[in-house]
């Protein structure tokens, strides 16, 4: 059984194409411009907890629109510093309330030393890292009482010399946490054009039966040989194609749209969630085909169609 | 139970210097090797980062300090126009590389910008004397704004001279050597604000905007004594009137009950405290 089907036991889980909740077109989605668009709104905890003045009313409506799901930008899983203590109690009430089905976060790091630099920042791909990783996602999940998920980051450098490639790194993170993978295909993407590795090899090699969530998003040139993920473009036919053999392997996952720069009119991202929407419900028709043509209990549990193919 | 704190792994800290310390380009540029060794990169960890080159290293630290630069420029635009861009610049490295963020809420990073770098202004004649009323006056906007207090129910007892006041937990009081709330929102405006001593109360309205009253020096004092340091309303008027050198006179209290219905009326007294 995956990790979604675990978690779909006891917790409602919207799948489909979702959005990124902005401070851009909140105003909008609050006014309903959205109804009937994303399947979910995924929202950054950060951005809103331990604020005051008309965004927890605002957020409490749409919330009664959408089902929300929540992903996280300061955890800083990779880091060396002991957890905030007064980040995680906001962060557990904002959590309680909201109720989503997980909380997610990056596998990087954001500071040190008690200063942060509000980025994600790669780590060494050692199995010291993976375990320093896996223990801090272990105690957040105690700490938040909720599942939790660490997403893939794009990383522009390999920091030293490691004693494995992401996909090993990456694996080793999610058996020793026992958590779930948030699957950012555009960072797969960007990750394989800039380090030159085959996008689809990287996906056949890690744990897709962890996967809960997918993310995806367009990025930018930042010279000849660089893409860097900044959200701030449409997203290319080439991470439709990748989410598209993800959901066709897996099964239906919540998909999100992120955008967080050169942010267009909302009745535009609406259109490209239509777009990714078709792709999407093209592979989910032929996740359904094949689990058919493999039986009942394939149809039950992805991770059995992830295992026929061998991955 | 609490983490265990952790040494950060040479490559790991090596590109936190990377990002924060000045000069780091050009010393990367003119001997990486040098530079990693200095920060305890060796071996094949050395080899590796040597393979990865300055420029590609370079890159995490243009990322952190144009978001850092970006996200403060939004929020203090005009006081940053009039400080020029090469000085911005200048004053941000700086504030990387001797401070940082300590707050994980990117919003907090203007304002903990401007506490760092407010000193360092005051202290520098090339700097005009106005912008550092102009920077906490921007950000008194943001803080306003966004406050996880404010909005409390009113207390429904009315003012006594014996109890304290209570008020909206958004309310801010400020002073400045310079009429900065004068000037347009114009991020191209250079208009020199009046050298004048001003004093406000800034509060959240009904729909959460900040307003901005100015005070006279009396209903400055007295809301001081009130709001900052808790005194009941009789003790806060004699507290006022000594901080002013004045006596407490009907004109006084005259004004102080105008004031009070001022601020009740505009929900930014909520009553008296209870017991």
């Amino acid at each position: 059984m995956s990790m979604l089907h675990e978690i779909q036991r006891t917790r409602a889980v919207p799948t489909g194409i979702g959005l990124g909740l902005r401070a851009r077109f909140i105003e909008q989605v609050d006014a309903g411009k959205a109804d009937g668009g994303p399947a979910f709104l995924e929202l950054s905890p950060e951005n809103y907890m331990h604020r005051g003045g008309r965004n927890p009313a605002r957020l409490a409506r749409i919330a009664e629109r959408f089902p929300i799901i929540t992903h996280g930008l300061m955890m800083s899983l990779g880091g060396p510093d002991p957890f905030d203590d007064d980040y995680f109690g906001f962060l557990r009430d904002f959590l309680d309330h909201y109720d989503p089905p997980w909380h997610s976060d990056h596998v990087c790091w954001s500071g040190q030393g008690g200063t942060l630099l509000h980025d994600l920042l790669p780590l060494p791909f050692t199995t010291a890292v993976a375990k320093r990783v896996a223990s801090r996602v272990r105690e957040a999940r105690d700490r938040l009482e909720r599942p939790m998920a660490v997403e893939n980051i794009s990383w522009y450098m390999r920091l030293g010399h490691g004693e494995h490639d992401e996909p090993e790194f990456l694996t080793e993170v999610l058996e020793r946490a026992e958590c779930g993978l948030l699957l950012d295909v555009n960072n797969v993407f960007v990750n394989a054009h800039n380090h030159g590795f085959d996008p689809y090899a990287w996906l056949e090699r890690i744990p897709l039966d962890r996967v809960l969530q997918l993310h995806i998003a367009g990025h930018e040139p930042w010279d000849e040989s660089l893409v860097v993920d900044t959200h701030g473009e449409t997203v290319r036919d080439e991470v439709y194609e990748l989410m598209a053999w993800v959901i066709e392997r897996i099964g239906p996952r919540p998909v999100l749209l992120e955008r967080d720069s050169n942010i267009p009119p909302l009745s535009e991202l609406l259109t490209e969630i239509q777009r990714l929407d078709a792709t999407y419900q093209e592979a989910v028709g032929r996740w359904q085909g094949r689990s058919a043509a493999q039986g009942p209990a394939a149809a039950i549990s992805p991770a059995q169609e992830i295992g026929s193919h061998g991955v | 139970m609490a983490s265990e704190p952790l040494v950060l792994e040479a490559p790991t800290a090596a590109l936190a210097a990377v990002i924060r310390e000045q000069g780091a380009g050009p010393r990367m540029r003119e001997d990486l090797g040098t530079y990693l060794r200095a920060h305890g990169v060796e071996g094949d960890d050395l080899q590796a980062m040597l393979d990865v080159g300055a420029e590609r290293m370079l890159v995490y630290r243009q990322l952190v300090h144009n978001r850092f630069r970006n996200t403060t420029r939004d929020f203090i635009p005009r006081t940053l126009a009039r400080l020029g861009k090469a000085r911005y610049h200048q004053d941000m490295d700086a504030f990387l590389e001797e401070h940082a963020a300590h707050s994980p809420y990117l919003r907090d990073l203007p304002a903990e910008f401007v506490e760092w770098v407010l000193p360092r202004w005051a202290d520098d004649p090339e700097v005009p004397s106005y912008l550092c009323d102009l920077a906490r006056h921007e950000l008194l906007d943001l803080d306003v704004r966004n406050d996880w207090r404010g909005g409390e129910e009113p207390t429904g007892l009315p003012l006594a001279l014996d109890r304290p006041l209570r008020f909206d937990g958004a309310v801010r009081m400020v002073e400045y050597d310079h009429a900065v709330q004068r000037l347009t929102k114009a991020v191209d405006d250079r208009t020199v604000p009046d050298a004048e001593p001003t004093r406000l109360l800034v509060y959240r309205d009904a729909e959460h905007r900040p307003r901005y009253l100015l005070l006279t020096p009396f209903a400055y004092a007295l809301c001081r004594a009130l709001v900052l340091d808790g005194l009941a309303v009789q003790p806060g008027l004699m507290a006022a009137c000594e901080a002013l050198g004045e006596p407490l006179d009907d004109d006084k209290l005259a004004s102080a009950a105008t004031l009070f219905a001022d601020l009740m009326d505009r929900g930014v007294c909520l009553g008296a405290e209870p017991d």
